[in-house]
Parts: C-alpha cells; structure tokens; sequence
C-alpha cells in the first residue's frame, strides 16, 4: 500500500513536470527561450518515472533498463540543447535577427 | 488501468502543445518541440512497458534515448542553415 502510494506520488510529479515543460515550451516567445523547457523532460521527468519504477519493481532487469535509458537521456541531453541553441545562435547572427533576450538589454 | 498506464496517457496529452509549436511555429521552434516530444516519448514507452508488465518492451526506451542525439544532433546540423 505504501509502495503504491509513493509510486503514485513520483509518477503524479512527474507528469506534472512534463504538463509544466510543455506549457512553457508553448507559451515561451522564441526557441532558444523554448529550448530551456526541453531539460526537465529530458533530465528531472525520466530521473521521477526511474525512481516509480524502482519502488513498484525493486532492483531487477526492467528497472536496469530504464536507468540505463535514463543515464543516456541525461548523459545526452546537454550536449543536444548545446548544439541546437548554437545552431540557432548562428543562424541568427549570420541573419541579422536578435533574440528576445538581446532586444531587452540596453 | 495501472498508475503507470494512467500517467503515460497524461504524457501524451501534454505533447499536445508541442505538436501545436512543431505545426505552427518557425523551423527553429519546431526542432526545439522535436526534442521536446522525443524525450517525453522515451518516458511515455517506459511507462506503457511496465503499466502492461511487458518486459521485453523495455528495450524500446533505451533505443530511443540513444536515438534521441542521433536524430536530434542530425536535424540541428542539416537544418543549421534554415533555422
């Protein structure tokens, strides 16, 4: 019963996680401001379903797997954003166009 | 219907505003969603594999987190120059 509940308690925070990411990656005005949205789901969400996983299974070859997904996803998930904000950094250097961020400064 | 079951569905709900960025933003907003629906995508598998107790089907997360880089750094690099 109380595996359960703790059980039900991760996975309940880490939909919320994911609902929040995803508003901001809808409401944010461009997508380097979007791209920040992208590392809960990437790191903070999968690290919560591992963690509901363990306490429902206990440590055996299921749970091996989706931390071994996890350490991937969070081993990776930098580096990804690195890349995309750079790319879109580029882009809109070699354009002309600034970010939000950039037409806030003074 | 398991908590897991319960809660994969609820993940695929929350792709909803991700799927609406990637249909109607610019090209820089929809690989950001991209990124965005994949790592969820990754949860919502693992979560489906133990909610209906389907051990083999575990090894489908795993996949698409390795897959997730692979594909993501790709669609950065070939769609640097439109982004």
């Amino acid at each position: 019963m109380t595996r359960e509940i703790i059980t039900d308690v991760l996975l309940a925070l880490a939909v919320l996680t994911v609902a929040a990411a995803a508003l901001g990656v809808a409401v944010m005005p461009d997508a380097a401001a979007r791209l920040h949205y992208v590392t809960p789901a990437a790191v903070v969400a999968p690290v919560l379903v591992l963690l509901a996983v363990f306490v429902t299974e206990g440590l055996d070859e299921n749970t091996g797997e989706i931390l071994l997904a996890v350490l991937i996803m969070i081993a990776t998930a930098p580096f990804l954003s690195h890349a995309t904000i750079r790319a879109i950094r580029a882009s809109d250097t070699a354009r002309g166009r600034n970010t939000v961020r950039d037409k806030e400064r003074p | 219907m398991s908590s897991f079951v319960i809660a994969a569905i609820a993940m695929l709900v929350a792709l909803v505003p991700a799927g609406v960025v990637i249909v109607r933003g610019t090209l820089a907003d929809a690989v950001v969603g991209f990124e965005f629906l994949t790592s969820v995508a990754v949860l919502v598998f693992a979560l489906l594999a133990e909610g209906f107790k389907r051990p083999s089907l575990f090894e489908f997360p795993v996949l698409l987190a390795v897959l997730l880089l692979g594909s993501g750094l790709v669609f950065v690099r070939a769609l640097e120059g439109w982004l």
